[in-house]
């Protein structure tokens, strides 16, 4: 690995309050990797991702993007930077169109100003139209299930798992480096998980992503990682391969507890 | 559980089958007969449809009606509805609730008058004052929407509020500022010119009249606001500002910058007031500092939310209900039908052309008629008051009207309805259709003897009710997307 | 220093009565989170029922009950009737909207407001209503009163002030001490998970409303007794009752408390040492200052959002 990782944290810490939540970490994503985060509740994993996205900002340690330091910067900002992210409990835009949520991330990427809204030049109509056709060209990805008539129904009227897929959708239209997926199969059933393995092996494939996921389900851990990094507390305890970090005592001792950890 | 393997993928989503099924939900929420095939067709019109219709309406006016009354009315009408599509880019697409929006208006006002009055002896020529006012009030927008980057919700609503405060402050005490004599003070400021374009001074009475000149300049300040603002709409920032609205952190973490288009909403929408404001104080010929109150912030936001907070058709359409009945409610002579009238229309509605209503206006009908008769036999004096028309003595043969009212009847009798009122919503249907009868009745009383005696705090008891009742029962008004909104 | 002490006596006087109305709004916002913009219109009428109870029983004047006991029915008369106002409001305007988007019982709430204001100028006009002079053995309620240095300070102040902060005391106890001030501190910081511990969360908040209405209807009376009171009184004393209580921290009853008086002080002292033309700018000026760089106020505390 001679070139500088894609994204690393160098002993990031953050407590609220008296709750340390995240503590000493020390984590790297380099490009084309996937890399996954395991922990039960509590580890800090979204915490992780709310640092890395400049919702939280860490009381110590570093934040490198491409060997810049993100810290202090404003979440808008960090995505231009090349960060996108989903959310573990879903934020889509509910009430606009399917087609209008992936529409809307597009605007960092994008420059027609009010003036030339209101005039509506051609320049700025040009614009539009490569907006639109961009944001077909991402819900595309998802093939069968975002199909075309659905770009113009309401957010709200999609399913569980294709708001998720939406989700990612929006996320790919801020063209980013790396995609940060907040537990992307909770909640779906067996078919469903499949297609979202096989979905995160395309966008890093087909698409060139970078990928850091927090995932639970580890059949899609398993499948999907290059590298699996386990938390507990906030301080990461185990990193290395799938086989590695599933068989550690410490990581079994902090999901099952001491006694499983031993009997293992 | 089968493993995923085992499980065969369908051959491929059933064309018109799963589109039919994904439609579902559209179908469910069509209303049912005329009123759905309505609301289908304006769903579907083209967004300038509307905008045709307003133009149109307000241009053939002056040709079917000569009253300068009529067009006085139209004409602040015209006013009131671009000032509500300023309202509905802060509220409805920012999702800010600015309770100071008033103020930017009476930036836009004073600003015209103090650059073309006697005040200052300064008469700029109104294609120069009034762009310059609109710039004027983008920055003052920009300015107060600064605190809002840290405030949410109620505490940005109470800032702006304050704000409202702190300008008409300034402006009823800005007679002595430091010793100078800026605002006017609390006898504002007169003498404003009229506007002046092509070379001529736009009079504003012409021969006796009101101009009609000013109609069609208000309804063109309305087209353009109207265009510029859907145009908007329709691009880059005004999906950031609809993004904002559903979930300000997905925006924020999608690369929107939150808080420059908050202030962006705040700048426009101000822009939009001052720019209202200039027509305002030249038609007027003056301005006071009263004028620009918390209750004409009340009115704005009726407007907005009775038509549909994000629909620009919908404000408009919000500004012209609410507009014309606070016109009614102004005489009592011309509301007291009215009332009536929407009375039974909204009877009719709730209770569908059923027997149930027939029934219903039957019974309020008996039981005043027998009302009425007691009260005579009691005391003669207590139906004898004054009827003004024909429609009016045939009512007060219905209604007990006192020819004086002891001064506990008026507070009595409202509270008691207002009680009343309540204590429907919380019967058992049954109950509430007998009770009902005497409510109504008791409603007309009220009407005629406590309401109809001050029209200025009906107007306003009016619009206090509006408020709370679409809120609770219609929050997206009359054109308005009913939205889905995760709390 | 005469000046000094008697802008103080003024202050206190003044700010006793904006913390009850402080306290009313900080009671809400912890447990509905909602500012209950009617609640300066609550205070309101508060004044008019201390008023129609005066007028029941004789007058200022010459009363048919003794003075101390015709101030107690007036005063109790306010907190009951404007107690049954705020659960009538709070079933009707609010409670149907408690899971709709935040700017939804906001907007109720101007609605409420606007209602009350003018409901009570359509019964009772317009124009202002004075208590009149209250005696007392002979001497009159505002000129009776102790010395204390060159100071003169009216019985009625001292009762104004003691009654203030004998509910002040009594809400304190009520919240620190007893299950249903507990139940209401829960509520107040996780509505959801209190209710999963059992506690009916619709009784919080009617309580809740209940005491901040009845402490509104008790400052309403006091205020009327100094100054005449109006239908239109509501909205400027509900803005500044909502400063006091931004001030002192929302949300905390203590800050409620220090907000108003220190309310009460800085206007008794800028419309003493300067002018009353300004003093309402400088205290809005102020409010907006302390919410841009210190929305806690003084004694509330910081919230964690959670994503």
């Amino acid at each position: 690995m001679a070139a500088a990782p894609l994204l690393e944290l160098r002993g990031v810490s953050l407590a609220f309050g008296g709750l340390k939540v995240v503590s000493g970490l020390d984590l790297h994503v380099a490009e084309g990797e996937v890399v996954s985060v395991i922990g039960p509740n509590g580890a800090g994993k979204t915490t992780l991702f709310n640092l890395i996205t400049g919702i939280y900002e860490p009381d110590e340690g570093d934040i490198l993007l491409n060997e810049r330091s993100i810290v202090g910067l404003e979440p808008h900002q960090i995505n231009r930077l090349g960060v996108a992210r989903t959310f573990q409990t879903l934020r889509l835009f509910l009430n606009m169109s399917v087609r209008e949520n992936v529409m809307a991330a597009a605007y960092g990427g994008t420059k027609a100003g009010v003036l030339r809204s209101m005039l509506r030049t051609p320049g700025m109509r040009r614009e539009e139209q490569e907006i639109r056709r961009q944001a077909e060209e991402h819900l595309s990805f998802f093939g069968e299930r975002l199909k075309g008539y659905r770009w113009d129904q309401p957010a709200y009227s999609l399913s569980y798992a294709n708001r998720r897929r939406l989700e990612i959708a929006r996320a790919m239209a801020t063209g980013p480096k790396i995609l940060l997926l907040d537990e992307p199969a909770a909640g779906m059933n067996p078919v469903e998980t499949h297609e979202i393995s096989e979905l995160i092996a395309r966008l890093r494939s087909e698409a060139g992503y970078t990928i850091l996921v927090i995932e639970h389900d580890m059949h899609v851990v398993e499948g999907i990682s290059d590298r699996v990094v386990a938390l507990d507390h906030g301080i990461k305890i185990v990193e290395g391969t799938f086989e590695k970090v599933a068989t550690d005592p410490r990581v079994v001792e902090a999901y099952l507890g001491t006694k499983a950890a031993v009997t293992k | 559980m089968s493993q995923p393997e085992d499980l065969q993928e369908p051959s491929g989503p059933a064309i018109g089958q799963d589109e039919w099924v994904a439609r579902h939900g559209e179908r469910r929420s069509r209303r049912s007969g005329w009123i759905g095939d309505i609301e289908e067709r304006a769903r579907r019109a083209p967004w300038w449809a509307w905008l045709v219709l307003f133009v149109a309406a307000f241009a053939l006016l002056p040709l079917v009606s000569h009253d300068g009354y009529v067009r006085r009315v139209a004409f602040e009408t015209a006013l009131y509805m671009t000032l509500a599509l300023g309202l509905n880019i802060v509220v409805g697409w920012g999702g800010l609730l600015d309770l100071g929006y008033v103020a930017f208006y009476a930036i836009g006002a004073y600003g015209y008058a103090m650059l073309s009055s006697p005040q200052f002896g300064i008469h700029l020529p109104t294609v120069v004052t009034v762009p310059l006012m609109v710039v004027v009030g983008a920055i003052a927008g920009f300015l107060v929407g600064l605190p809002s980057r840290r405030l949410i919700g109620d505490y940005l609503a109470i800032v702006t509020l304050f704000f409202l405060q702190i300008t008409q402050t300034v402006l009823v005490n800005g007679d002595q500022i430091a010793g100078h004599d800026l605002t006017g003070g609390a006898n504002g400021i007169i003498n404003v010119d009229p506007f002046h374009l092509f070379g001529h001074d736009i009079a504003v009475q012409h021969e006796g009249v009101f101009a009609v000149a000013y109609l069609y300049i208000a309804i063109a300040f309305f087209a353009v606001v109207y265009v510029a603002l859907h145009f908007l709409n329709d691009s880059r920032t005004g999906r950031a500002w609809r993004s904002l609205r559903e979930d300000a952190l997905a925006a924020e973490a999608m690369g929107m910058p939150v808080n420059l288009l908050k202030l962006m909403a705040f700048s426009f929408g101000a822009a939009t007031a001052a720019f209202t404001g200039t027509l305002f104080a030249a038609v007027q010929t003056s301005v006071f500092p009263l004028t620009f109150s918390f209750a004409l912030v009340i009115t704005v936001y009726t407007m907005v939310i009775l038509g549909g907070q994000g629909s620009l058709a919908g404000v408009a359409v919000g500004a012209i209900v609410v507009n014309v009945m606070l016109e009614f409610l102004r005489d009592p002579g011309d509301a007291r039908i009215l009332i009536y009238v929407v009375g039974v229309l909204a009877l009719a509605f709730a209770f569908g052309r059923t027997r149930k209503l027939a029934v219903l206006l039957a019974a309020v009908v008996i039981f005043g008629f027998v009302a009425h008769a007691v009260a005579e036999a009691i005391n003669p004096d207590w139906v004898a008051g004054p009827a003004a028309n024909g429609f009016d003595q045939a009512l007060s043969n219905w209604v007990i009207i006192p020819t004086e009212l002891a001064n506990w009847v008026g507070p009595v009798s409202y509270i008691g309805l207002v009680c009343l009122a309540l204590a429907l919503t919380l019967m058992s249907p049954g109950w509430r259709y007998v009770v009902l009868v005497p409510t109504i009745y008791l409603g007309t009383f009220v009407w005629e003897n406590v309401l109809l005696a001050q029209p200025d705090a009906t107007r306003y008891i009016v619009l206090g009710v509006m408020l709370i009742g679409l809120m609770i029962l219609r929050p997206n008004g009359l054109l308005g997307e009913r939205r889905v909104e995760i709390v | 220093m005469d000046t000094f002490t008697q802008l103080t006596l003024n202050g206190l006087t003044e700010g006793s009565t904006y913390a009850l109305i402080a306290l009313g709004y900080t009671l809400v916002y912890g447990v509905l989170k909602l500012l209950n913009f009617a609640h300066g219109d609550v205070f309101m009428v508060g004044s008019f029922i201390g008023y129609g109870i005066l007028k029941v029983l004789g007058g200022a004047g010459d009363p048919q009950v003794p003075v101390w006991l015709l101030l107690t029915l007036m005063v109790l008369g306010g907190m009951v009737g404007c107690a049954v106002l705020g659960v009538a409001i709070e079933r009707f305007a609010y409670r149907p909207l408690r899971d709709a988007p935040r700017i939804a019982p906001l907007i109720s709430a101007l609605g409420v407001s606007f209602f009350l204001a003018n409901s009570f100028q359509l019964m009772f006009g317009a124009q202002q209503y004075n208590y009149g002079i209250f005696f007392l053995d002979g001497g009159s309620l505002y000129t009776e009163g102790f010395n204390i240095g060159n100071v003169h300070i009216p019985l009625i102040a001292i009762i104004t002030i003691l009654s203030a902060f004998a509910l002040m005391v009594a809400l304190w106890l009520l919240v620190k001490r007893t299950r249903t001030g507990k139940a209401m501190r829960a509520t107040s910081f996780d509505r959801e998970a209190a209710a999963m511990m059992g506690i009916d969360i619709d009784r919080v908040i009617v309580f809740t409303f209940i005491i901040g209405s009845a402490l509104a209807g008790a400052g309403g009376v006091m205020f009327a007794l100094r100054v005449p009171t109006a239908a239109s009184i509501g909205f400027v004393i509900g803005l500044k009752g909502f400063t006091a209580a931004v001030i002192g921290g929302i949300g905390s009853i203590p800050g409620a408390m220090a907000g108003g008086l220190i309310l009460g002080f800085a206007e008794a002292y800028i419309a003493g040492y300067w002018t009353t033309r300004w003093s309402d700018l400088v205290i809005f000026s102020v409010l907006i200052l302390f919410m841009l760089f210190r929305p806690s106020g003084l004694l509330g505390q910081a919230g964690i959002k959670k994503v």
